[in-house]
């Protein structure tokens, strides 16, 4: 082989190679990204019986129920429709009725979802109202202090 | 004032790094080319230590010298081409925009700075460390401070059941409702029931749900009404329960009869009056039920001025201040008021009432000991 | 003091407009004065920004609740630790610690560049000024620190519960050295295309800042993940976050430029894609800071979501990336290539290396980006998470893995590949051992796992070996050798620490992936559990009050061989009142490499608790490589080949030009 082919073939491989690279990252992107419904979305949606999605709203109040082992069952609304969904294992820390919740997993047979993962919203911002409020009073009642 | 020449002195230090190196004599400095020629030399030993060690073949290394080389080579040629125009005017004769530019960042320094920290800054307001907030004269104290103060106290001794009660109701005004809850709840728990205490509980927990007067804080109204059939909050509250429920008749007619009873000189007549207006437009917009807490209400049946509230502060103390005048002999009212005095930020009163509780029991008794530990606890000593 | 700060902060920022315009300005005209005033500015500027830094440091160990974000951030019953650390565990606190970092190798790059060409240096210090002073605006306009209350509240909101661990301590400080180091290549990248030419020093100067903010990258990353580990109670060391890609895509792109940037600096080759691939790095940083800032991505990091703050970074993103890659479209044609060499030698698996890292990092890049895009095309909302990473990121890296032994033992410009693969009969033989011995003598072990296991030794035995063959292993006596060894330079220990720590995370990966186990179950106190050949017996709830939570203790004794308490393992739930937040505090215990993990779930209401366990085998590995690989590059750094580079009086008045081997 010449300078020239060798460098030529050396040019190939590696266009070849970004080549497989770029359609096995789009062929997973198909395969592996799943999507995002929230309850009401779903009856529009067609899914596949077992294909991955994550499903997300509120935990509807008064619908978490622990029931044998670390089964839980609750059901996610986004205050129009809502989703029975079960989940074994341990609920994260910042699950809490009517806060955001996040799960992921697949529709069975009977039309609940089972969760393989769950998480709740993070919000490290987090200001109930009434705090905000009740400062700012504090503030407004320590003015009329000062006169 | 400090503030003021710290920021002078950093000013000036900036200005400073600024203008020295522009006022500066020129250095002696090297051009790129000698920096590149000693990489190259640097790069030529290394190669020899590759080779050394086998890291390349004899005939490649010879190759990458010549490589080398020739780059050396080419630095010579582009260094002699540049040379002649690198040293030129830039150096001795700074050019009028090069001094425009210097002035510039010269003036820059200070105009913006200063110019940009009137507009965020607030130079006026001194740091303020919680130690140092907390450490400070009672008198000069804001409320939050003496709370803050009070909590430390009851962080270290969470059985003083007078502490919590003399904390409660100053949370229930801070609106820190939850807070007044549990602090309602420990009075309870450790003092005994008392209607005030009850219905203060309630009041709290009702706040803490945004003013709706739930199960809880009914049956502790309730308590309040079973130790005190008069207490005007309870019954207050337990209308609003009804009119919050939907049942207007009840509450209308529950406000009405607490209206004939209180007291001309009643702070609840005003609350209770608007409550029954209220009512009033309700039925008549009717059909509705009634929905959540009656904010206007709630308000102006918890909401004083603050000197009124102070006033009120002021005279439960000096009411406490006669009692003992009359009825000495009695341990837990001394405490009661010297802690009431030391709150409230009076320590003059409050050495004053030490004073004299060890004065009625004998300044070698047991009680006096004891009054003068308790002072200790709250920062107090007999004497200045 | 605070206010103190806040007037430095606007000072620094005035400075760092200096250091911007003067610089630059003096470098287009030759003026020496004008340039001269870069460093005294830089180091003046990095000054301000640390006492602006320690008067807010002081206002959280203080407690001072007259500033906002102490207020915010801060409790006066949290520990004095966890006081100072809050310091930068917020929106505003970090920003402000990422300028002083910036500032600080300005400063670093001021004093040190003495040896540097007066105007590569002017143009280094003022990108480096450009990019503090948009970052100092970010902070002044959207995220002032200083901002106070009047009047001040008594008590602060606390910082958030999870953040409330010395893993916030270390953790962002070295992810924010690594991210922030790179703005030194960056800025040495774009001088050099103001320029329009590529020194010869710079090629001497970017490695070393590449080693620098590499090596505090890889302990960043390696602590987030331990601390997302042990802190969040799943168990997980990587989750695919977009968050952690944020701090990955640049740890790839970086562990790239190490790797070009050794061509160019011993064979003067690759110098324009070491020059893209510096742009290219601290713009993944960048991207990183905004998509961890702005809240367009949802994730446990994700501190505030103000829009105008993400805006913001857009803007400074677009500035410095499109900006940069601008100027190296314009510029690049002007600067020349360097070296030649053979598809089979070192140059060879470097580019080799360099072509799988950043094929590496792109995928990466799509799948952090790819949901944002799609829902920006309102097609809907999606995840990509690890099954898209595992398809595409493990077939790129498996094969890279593979050939990394390679590279170090292949010769410079030609090498002799079947020399080479002789030389590493023996690791093969290793690794293939390895694989054997897990495939036949482990119980459960998948053909996976086995591969797994052989490609961990492959890698280890891989970097071993050529420590033996450069000093001479088998060729000369055990003295010779033991000389040669101790001669060699530290630049190979580097390398041999950081593919051995490779091998090592690769191991801890392999071993807890295949050979982990897990079990969910609900407890009664006294009830115990077997988990991979381990007893577990629980023992009950205790109460329990900390300075600012209360929690309640899960205890677990582990039951050693002879049925006797061989240890006994805490994980609690601890509930902080103030923000009214739980958090689980997991208990593990480390037995050898490997780890007994286990966490507490809720409270049933007939006593029992839900309790999760997991077996992690050699799981410590994957960050004690981490330090591995940091100790690699740190061993690189005190090579001493990378102090040269300055035109020493000496050497200059001996000889105008080498003579020895020149023809």
């Amino acid at each position: 082989m010449t300078r020239k082919q060798k460098r030529l073939s050396v040019i190939v491989g590696g266009l070849a190679f970004l080549g497989a690279a770029t359609g096995l990252t789009f062929y997973a992107l198909g395969q592996k990204a799943s999507y995002f419904y929230m309850p009401a979305d779903l009856t529009t949606a067609s899914l596949q019986p077992g294909q991955r999605i994550r499903l997300g709203g509120l935990v509807e109040k008064g619908t978490v129920v622990r029931g044998q082992g670390a089964t839980v069952a609750f059901s996610v609304t986004d205050t129009h429709k809502s989703v029975k969904v079960t989940y074994t294992g341990i609920l994260p820390d910042l699950f809490r009725e009517e806060q955001g919740v996040i799960t992921e997993g697949a529709f069975g047979t009977d039309g609940v979802f089972i969760a393989d993962s769950v998480l709740a919203k993070h919000d490290e911002r987090y200001m109930p109202k009434e705090v905000a409020d009740g400062l700012k009073a504090k503030g407004v009642w320590q003015e009329s202090k000062s006169e | 004032m400090l503030f003021w020449v710290i920021a002078a002195i950093l000013t000036l230090g900036a200005s400073l790094a600024v203008l020295l190196p522009l006022t500066g004599g020129g250095k002696g400095t090297s051009t790129s080319n000698d920096h590149d020629l000693e990489v190259y030399r640097d790069q030529l030993a290394e190669l020899d230590r590759d080779a050394a060690r086998g890291l390349i073949q004899p005939a490649e290394a010879e190759e990458a010298r010549a490589e080398i080389a020739r780059r050396i080579l080419r630095l010579g040629d582009v260094g002699q081409a540049n040379t002649g125009q690198a040293d030129a005017p830039g150096m001795r004769q700074p050019s009028r925009a090069a001094r425009l530019v210097a002035t510039g960042a010269v003036l820059l320094v200070p105009l913006l700075s200063w110019g940009l920290y009137s507009q965020l800054g607030s130079p006026d307001l001194p740091s303020q460390p919680l130690a140092e907030r907390l450490a400070k004269n009672p008198a000069d104290s804001s409320v939050d401070e003496l709370v803050a103060r009070a909590e430390a106290h009851l962080a270290a001794n969470p059985s003083d059941g007078r502490g919590w009660d003399v904390l409660a109701p100053i949370y229930l005004r801070l609106q820190r409702f939850s807070d007044a809850v549990t602090a309602y709840r420990n009075a309870i728990r450790l003092d005994g029931d008392t209607a005030a205490r009850q219905a203060g509980l309630g009041e709290a927990i009702a706040n803490a749900a945004g003013g709706i007067v739930s199960a809880d804080a009914q049956s502790a109204f309730e308590q309040a009404l079973k130790l005190d059939p008069a207490n005007p909050k309870a019954s207050f509250y337990l209308a609003m329960a009804l009119a919050q429920e939907g049942r207007l008749a009840e509450s209308t007619a529950a406000w009405q009869k607490m209206l004939d009873l209180l007291p001309q000189d009643s702070p609840w007549r005003g609350a209770v009056q608007q409550a029954l207006a209220e009512a009033a437009n309700r039925s008549v917009a009717s059909g509705e039920p009634a929905k959540g807490p009656d904010a206007a209400a709630v308000d102006a049946a918890s909401s004083m001025a603050p000197q009124d509230r102070q006033a009120m502060i002021d005279t439960m103390v000096a009411g406490l201040d006669e009692k003992l005048r009359q009825n000495p002999r009695d341990t837990e009212g001394w405490m009661r008021l010297i802690r009431s005095y030391v709150v409230l930020g009076k320590a003059d009163q409050a050495r004053d009432a030490l004073h004299r509780g060890i004065a009625v029991f004998g300044a070698d008794s047991d009680e006096a000991k004891k009054f003068t530990a308790f002072a200790a606890s709250l920062g107090l000593t007999a004497t200045e | 003091m605070v206010e103190t700060g806040h007037f430095a902060l606007v000072l620094a920022f005035a400075l760092s407009l200096v250091q911007t315009l003067v610089p630059l300005y003096g470098a287009r005209t030759g003026n020496q004065r004008l340039m001269a005033v870069g460093g005294p500015v830089t180091v003046t500027g990095f000054a301000l920004t640390a006492l602006s830094f320690a008067a807010l440091g002081g206002a959280y160990a203080t407690s001072d609740f007259s500033v906002a974000s102490v207020w915010e951030n801060s409790h006066s019953l949290q520990p004095l630790i966890y006081k100072i650390t809050g310091t930068w565990g917020n929106h505003e606190g970090s920003m402000l610690l990422w300028v002083l970092i910036l500032t600080f190798f300005g400063a670093l790059v001021a004093v040190f560049g003495s040896n540097l060409p007066a105007t590569l240096r002017a143009n280094v210090l003022a990108v480096q000024g450009a990019i503090g002073a948009t970052f100092f605006l970010f902070i002044l306009a959207t995220s002032n620190p200083f901002i106070r209350l009047n009047p001040a509240p008594i008590e602060g909101r606390d910082l958030n519960p999870v953040l409330q661990d010395l893993g916030l301590a270390i953790h962002p400080p070295l992810l924010y050295l690594g991210y922030v180091g790179f703005s030194i290549c960056f800025s040495f990248s774009v001088a050099a295309l103001i320029e329009g030419r590529i020194d010869a020093s710079w090629a001497r100067w970017v490695r070393p800042w590449t080693l620098v903010a590499w090596m505090f990258l890889t302990g960043g990353i390696a602590m987030g993940s331990y601390w997302a580990y042990y802190e969040l109670g799943w168990g997980g060391f990587w989750f695919w976050d977009p968050v952690e890609n944020a701090s990955f895509m640049p740890w790839l792109a970086g562990t790239a430029l190490l790797h070009s940037a050794i061509v160019m600096e011993k064979r003067s080759a690759l110098k324009i894609w070491t020059l893209l691939l510096a742009i290219l790095t601290f713009s993944l940083s960048l991207l990183g800071t905004f998509l961890v800032r702005s809240g367009v991505l949802t994730s446990v990091h994700a501190f505030a979501t103000d829009p105008t703050r993400g805006i913001f970074i857009l803007c400074i993103l677009t500035l410095f990336i499109g900006g940069s890659l601008a100027l190296f479209a314009l510029r690049a044609s002007q600067l020349t290539a360097g070296g030649l060499f053979h598809p089979i030698s070192r140059e060879g698996a470097l580019v080799l290396n360099n072509l799988f890292l950043t094929t590496a990092t792109a995928t990466v890049l799509v799948g952090t980006l790819y949901p944002l895009a799609v829902e920006a095309l309102s097609a809907g909302k999606i995840s990509v998470g690890a099954p898209f990473f595992n398809l595409t990121f493990g077939p790129l890296m498996v094969p890279l893995l593979v050939v990394v032994p390679f590279g170090p033992l292949l010769a410079w410009k030609r090498g002799d590949l079947y020399a080479v693969a002789q030389r590493l009969m023996a690791a093969f033989a290793a690794a293939l051992l390895a694989m054997l011995v897990t495939g036949l003598f482990v119980n459960g072990a998948s053909v996976f796992a086995a591969l797994g296991v052989g490609l961990a030794f492959w890698l280890v035995c891989g970097a071993l070996t050529d420590l033996a063959v450069k000093s001479g292993f088998g060729n000369v006596s055990p003295a010779i050798m033991l000389r040669r060894f101790a001669g060699l330079p530290r630049s190979v220990f580097g390398t041999t620490l950081a593919h051995l720590g490779l091998g090592l995370t690769t191991l801890g990966i392999v071993g807890t992936l295949c050979f982990g186990t897990e079990k969910i179950l609900s407890m009664h106190a006294g009830e115990s559990v077997e988990l991979s050949g381990h007893t577990l017996r629980f023992e009950g709830l205790y109460p329990a009050q900390g300075p600012n939570y209360s929690e309640q203790r899960g205890r677990f004794s582990l039951i050693g061989a002879d049925g006797g308490v061989s240890a006994e393992i805490t994980s609690a739930k601890r509930f902080f009142p103030v923000r009214q937040t739980t958090t689980t505090e997991s208990g593990i215990e480390t037995i050898g490499f490997s780890q007994l993990y286990l966490s507490l779930g809720d409270e049933g209401t007939d006593g029992s608790v839900v309790v999760r366990l997991w077996w992690k085998p050699l799981v410590t590995l994957i960050w004690g490589g981490g330090l591995v690989m940091m100790a690699g590059a740190a061993m690189s750094l005190l090579d001493r080949r990378l102090r040269v580079g300055a035109p020493s009086r000496r050497r200059k008045r001996a000889t105008a030009m080498p003579s020895a081997g020149v023809p």
